[in-house]
């Protein structure tokens, strides 16, 4: 009955302007929230160098080139780094010393082979579980991380053989196999994904399987150290540049094409929060506006009912919880319309072979959840004033 | 319930002079289960009355006290407990919902106290005539029968007094004696009184004491 008295008449126009602005808002916060995270998030699961690790190489000049400088680690160069206050660790990183080639063999996929090189890195450098990265001999897979440039590669010659396009999750599951070779005797490997990298453009395999290969088809010889892997201390980083800059050292630094489009993609969500952050604030405001607007035209309504003896905390609630459903309604919609956009989104970045977390983040559903707070919140202090003052006017 | 005025006088009647009997400016003391009636001419304040009594307006001077209790002091909740239980009202300008039917007016205020139903509320308005409004919005009725429906809004609940301002400004004789008869039944049920603002006695009005302003 009381609503029915307070909320009969009304312009609707208004709040129907209001209701939609809040729901533009309300899509575009979660939206930029949810890809804020997922883009921020994207490759770091992956990433299988440990914090403050560099692979470090001598920077490759004319001089070099000319055979005059060496570009190759000597085990004395090794040492003397080491002791440097500011690393923690210095390992080198092996090559493979034979020839090496890589293929799919997997009947769901059609036959991809190509050359390759792969390097082992101690493990400890390495981010990932070590139940997962262990190989020895007359075991049936050797587990290998991947270069993320390889599989993109890979998407690819799948898209122009027609065939869909795979995601990480689905590389890992595929099998695959290696050929090594010394030129006379070969033998085939088979080999699973187990993690990808950004960081390193070779495949990575466990030290023990390079130690095993190099021995049969490199007769033990593992070749020069041309990187090598560096730990630097936590906040001293800055040290170990300079100590890169200063012997002719450069790090490779591969990751600086995902980092810029992250950096891109992140921007424009980072632009749409804001706005979206504007257009709720405002369309919220303009919502509690036509709250007021609709009290003031039931002055009279609101002034009677508590003379009559309706309690004000009554209609208070009925103010509150009419502007409360509107609010979730818009919610319930701007949730449902992000998840069609999410969709769309995901697509486009799945073509253009960025493979995001497609769950939907927790922070984005409590950003709806804050904001919903934060309005019920203004909505009910709103309410309380504006019933309170007709009343007393 | 006992209601006492205490040297009362508002703000706008302060500069008019006041009869040595008239309630503003001096002492009394109303027992709510008498039957009293106010006799007063235009512009003497029994609206204004009626508003300070319950508690809706306090521009005055002096004290009215509800049991003891200053009605400056009674916080709102309190209000809301006297005006459902203690002090039913019939304002001069009725303060129906126009856009309400006749049914959703006295629904709205059965609801409050649920001690009505709605079939109780026909009776009553049969009673006055008036059945053939029972959907009716209360903004198309005559003043007339707005104002028997008004009667019978604050009929609805249970009280101790029944404040009544100018109740049959616009009834005929007859329609007036039958909402007195509908009133006085409720009083009797409730033993309780009234307190019925008029610019004139009527003498078929039935009441124990008279008061003037």
């Amino acid at each position: 009955m009381l609503k029915s008295l307070l909320f009969r008449q009304q312009e609707k126009r208004q709040l129907f302007i209001a209701a939609f602005g809040a729901l533009l808002g309300i899509t575009f916060l979660i939206s930029s929230v949810h890809y804020l995270l997922r883009v921020s998030e994207f490759g770091e699961d992956s990433e299988i160098l440990g914090a403050n690790t560099l692979i470090v190489q001598k920077k490759v000049t004319s001089s070099s080139s000319l055979n005059l400088t060496k570009t190759d680690f000597s085990t004395n160069e090794l040492s003397k780094l080491k002791k440097e206050p500011f690393v923690v660790d210095v390992k080198p990183v092996v090559s493979n010393n034979f020839r090496v080639w890589f293929e799919t063999n997997d009947p769901y996929v059609p036959t991809f082979k190509s050359d390759v090189f792969i390097q082992a890195v101690n493990k400890n450098f390495l981010d990932v579980k070590s139940d997962k990265w262990h190989w020895k001999e007359g075991e049936k897979f050797v587990p290998m991380i991947m270069p993320r440039d390889f599989l993109v590669m890979l998407n690819t010659f799948m898209n122009a053989s027609g065939i869909p396009q795979v995601s990480d999750d689905l590389a890992m599951k595929l099998k695959f196999r290696l050929r090594i070779s010394d030129g006379q005797k070969e033998e085939w490997v088979d080999t699973r994904i187990i993690g990808f990298t950004n960081e390193i453009s070779s495949i990575l395999v466990p030290e023990n399987f390079m130690a095993y290969a190099t021995k049969k088809y490199a007769n033990g010889d593992p070749g020069k150290i041309t990187q090598i892997m560096v730990a630097g201390k936590e906040g001293e980083f800055g040290k170990l540049e300079k100590f890169m800059s200063d012997h002719g050292l450069e790090s490779k630094n591969s990751q600086v094409v995902v980092s810029r489009l992250k950096s891109i993609v992140g921007t424009l969500f980072a632009v749409i929060f804001v706005i979206s952050i504007v257009a709720v604030f405002a369309s919220g405001l303009v919502l509690i506006q036509y709250m007021q607007l609709l009290m003031s035209h039931n002055k009279y309504e609101v002034r009677t009912l508590i003379r009559i003896g309706q309690h004000p905390q009554s209609v208070i609630l009925a103010f509150f919880y009419y502007f409360v459903k509107v609010f979730g309604a818009v919610l319930i919609f701007g949730f449902i319309i992000f998840l069609i956009i999410k969709y769309f989104i995901d697509e486009i970045f799945q073509t253009g072979g960025i493979y995001l977390n497609e769950s939907i983040s927790i922070v984005s559903l409590l950003s709806v959840l804050l904001t919903f707070f934060i309005f019920a919140g203004a909505s009910l202090r709103t309410a309380k004033k504006g019933v309170m003052q007709l009343f007393n006017k | 319930m006992n209601i006492e005025f205490i040297k009362v006088m508002p703000e706008p009647l302060a500069g008019i002079n006041h009869t040595k009997d008239s309630l503003w400016g001096n002492k009394f003391v109303f027992d709510s289960k008498q039957r009293t009636l106010l006799n007063a001419s235009s512009g003497k304040g029994k609206t204004t009355f009626t508003h300070c009594l319950m508690g809706l307006r306090n521009d005055f001077s002096g004290q009215i006290l509800l049991n003891g209790e200053d009605t400056k002091s009674i916080k709102l909740e309190s209000w809301v407990e006297i005006r459902q239980r203690k002090i039913a009202v019939v304002f001069q300008d009725l303060q129906l919902f126009p856009q309400l039917t006749v049914e959703e007016n006295l629904k709205l205020k059965a609801e409050l106290t649920g001690v009505f139903e709605s079939e109780s509320a026909f009776k009553k308005l049969e009673f006055l005539g008036l059945a053939d409004k029972w959907s009716q919005k209360c903004g198309l009725l005559s003043m007339g029968q707005q104002q028997r429906v008004a009667i019978i809004r604050a009929l609805l609940q249970p009280f101790e007094c029944i404040v009544l301002d100018e109740p049959f400004s616009h009834l005929d004789k007859e329609n007036a004696n039958k909402c007195m008869q509908l009133i006085l039944e409720r009083c009797e049920e409730q033993k309780a009184g009234f307190l019925l603002t008029t610019l004139d006695v009527n003498k078929d009005m039935v009441f124990d004491k008279e008061i003037k302003l």
